[in-house]
């Protein structure tokens, strides 16, 4: 089966006040199989978020490729949907406003949009916040929007960047829960970063991690074979737990 | 074990919704005390009223300015004749009008100039790089220093009053949209990208509507610097306006006619910025309900 994303050798420094190199990825190569959960597990400062960024089509590498389909990729497009790490919600238009931006921006026209945003809406639990502005939303909320929003738009691969990384314990436990709930209701190829390692374990299909500190680069790739729905205590989440401490610098 | 299931299986189903805010109109019910009436803000703020207008009247007969100061009742008595006399050939209301219509003219020139020309900026390098030197000589000259050239440019009719408050109230407007615009959070336009927009959909979907709040504080910053040029502009040379009733209240050594014209003006500068505020949350309805959270 050939991979949904196929990452080659991926490299990228940043020029910084003009002079500095900066060296953020070196010699990424990773495959993202159709409909799989992959998590990308890194400590801050591992280069994560540029790697999403790049598969995104925000950024473009130094050396290497990305191919989605097969299809070399050049530029974002709307086959690839990201969710934010600090939201990016449009303060200026309500839920409803921003889950359809996409569908909008596509030109689907007005009834058509409005009936997909509802059905995403409704997927990530937010029906009775469809006029809501984004600052009258908890930060749980503000990114179940982000999710939706991406959702909407229909993409072949979702892309998450450490999407709960600013919520407090409880919420991001539970909208970890949801996460796995919505992916099973309408699964995609999921692409999703973080550095909670947890997370990674309760989420993840497969987990591939990265060495700390810059440049980030391949560590070890681990295939998470626990049956959903998952749960924190059980033995082998935890002895997988220690597998992946044990080989990182992560200490979580 | 069992009702984590069900909470996964509750979840599960779709069309479920977290809405569990639950509002409920209540009465404060403090007891009613001495210190609650005494603290009370409306109470307060009419005692602070009451003696300040005590005060004004004792300075004013008590000859504290060398008589060059009308009590309180004698302004608004004065006022009350000129609603119905005229003064140069007009009632209170011709000189408020007069000087209303020279801010309106002069304040929807400088905000249609400036406004578009502050996001153009922002928006393109080189035009940023060709208007921004010029602007800089601009920027800190005091716009009532042109009073003089644009007098002897436009004579002393409406022209050069108008004038004036198009070159003050351009500079705020223009610096206040581009840097609205240049402070939007560059991963917004990354929103519209990655859901397959182009850079007209990212002026139209972002810049825009982000930097609306700013130009809005532009515009009520334009507003006062307005009120100020006109009045600036009526002082030098004018038959109508606030500002003329002020001078002629100075001319004929008649200190109601000043001070209830420096009143005047505070009231009519105050209602016209209510009407911006207005224009905004009519506007930006998102930012109406932020206010009241």
């Amino acid at each position: 089966m050939t991979p949904k994303i196929e990452c080659r050798n991926i490299t990228k420094f940043f020029i910084q006040k003009g002079k500095q190199r900066v060296h953020v990825l070196e010699d990424i190569s990773l495959e993202v199989r159709d409909k799989e959960f992959l998590v990308i597990l890194g400590p801050g400062q591992s280069g994560k978020s540029t790697l999403l960024r790049i598969i995104a089509g925000l950024e473009t590498p130094n050396e290497g490729s990305i191919k989605l389909d097969g299809q070399q990729i050049a530029g974002p497009g709307p086959d690839r949907g990201l969710v934010f790490q600090s939201y990016m919600l449009f303060g200026w238009k309500t839920v409803m406003g921003n889950v359809e931006l996409g569908p909008m921006l596509n030109g689907v026209d007005k009834s058509e949009r409005r009936r997909i945003a509802q059905r995403y809406i409704d997927l990530v639990g937010l029906n009775g916040f469809e006029k809501h502005y984004p600052h009258q939303l908890s930060g749980g909320m503000k990114q179940r929007v982000g999710i939706a929003r991406a959702y909407a738009n229909n993409p072949k691969v979702m892309l998450l960047d450490e999407p709960f990384g600013q919520l407090d314990a409880q919420t991001r436990y539970f909208m970890e829960k949801e996460t796995v709930r919505i992916w099973e209701s309408e699964k995609r190829t999921v692409l999703f970063v973080t550095n909670n390692i947890d997370e990674a374990i309760y989420l993840g299909d497969r987990i591939v991690t990265l060495k700390g500190k810059l440049p980030g680069r391949m560590h070890e790739v681990y295939d998470v074979e626990l049956p959903r729905p998952r749960e924190h205590t059980d033995m082998k989440f935890l002895q997988l737990r220690q597998q992946i401490t044990d080989a990182s610098e992560l200490v979580l | 074990m069992a009702d984590i299931q069900e909470t996964i299986q509750d979840l599960g189903r779709q069309g479920s919704s977290i809405a569990d805010e639950i509002q409920q109109t209540v009465r404060d019910k403090k007891p009613l005390t001495i210190r609650r009436i005494v603290t009370n803000e409306y109470l307060l703020h009419v005692l602070s009223m009451t003696a300040f207008l005590l005060v004004w009247h004792q300075a004013a007969v008590s000859g504290l300015f060398a008589g060059a100061l009308a009590t309180p009742w004698q302004v608004v008595e004065r006022f009350q004749g000129l609603m119905t006399d005229t003064l140069a050939g007009l009632t209170i209301w011709g000189h408020i009008w007069a000087s209303t219509q020279r801010i309106f003219i002069g304040f929807v020139l400088a905000s249609a100039l400036a406004i578009p020309l502050g996001l153009f900026m922002a928006l393109n390098p080189y035009v940023d790089a060709i208007v921004k030197p010029v602007f800089d000589i601009f920027k800190p000259m005091p716009p009532i220093a042109w009073i003089s050239i644009s007098i002897l440019w436009f004579g002393i009719g409406e022209p050069s009053k108008i004038f004036i408050i198009v070159i003050g109230t351009f500079v705020p407007c223009l610096l206040n949209s581009y840097n609205g615009m240049r402070l939007i959070e560059p991963e917004l336009y990354d929103v519209v990208k990655v859901l397959g927009g182009g850079r007209w959909n990212e002026i139209i979907q972002v810049s825009f509507p982000a930097s609306f709040p700013a130009i809005f504080a532009g515009l009520q910053i334009s507003l006062s610097m307005a009120w100020t040029c006109v009045l600036a502009a009526e002082l030098v040379a004018s038959r109508s306006g606030l500002g003329f009733i002020i001078v002629q209240g100075m001319k004929i050594s008649d200190t109601s006619l000043v001070i209830g014209g420096m009143i005047i003006i505070a009231i009519v500068a105050w209602l016209s910025s209510l009407l911006i505020a207005g224009l905004e949350k009519y506007l930006c309805p998102w930012k109406r309900d932020i206010a009241g959270l």
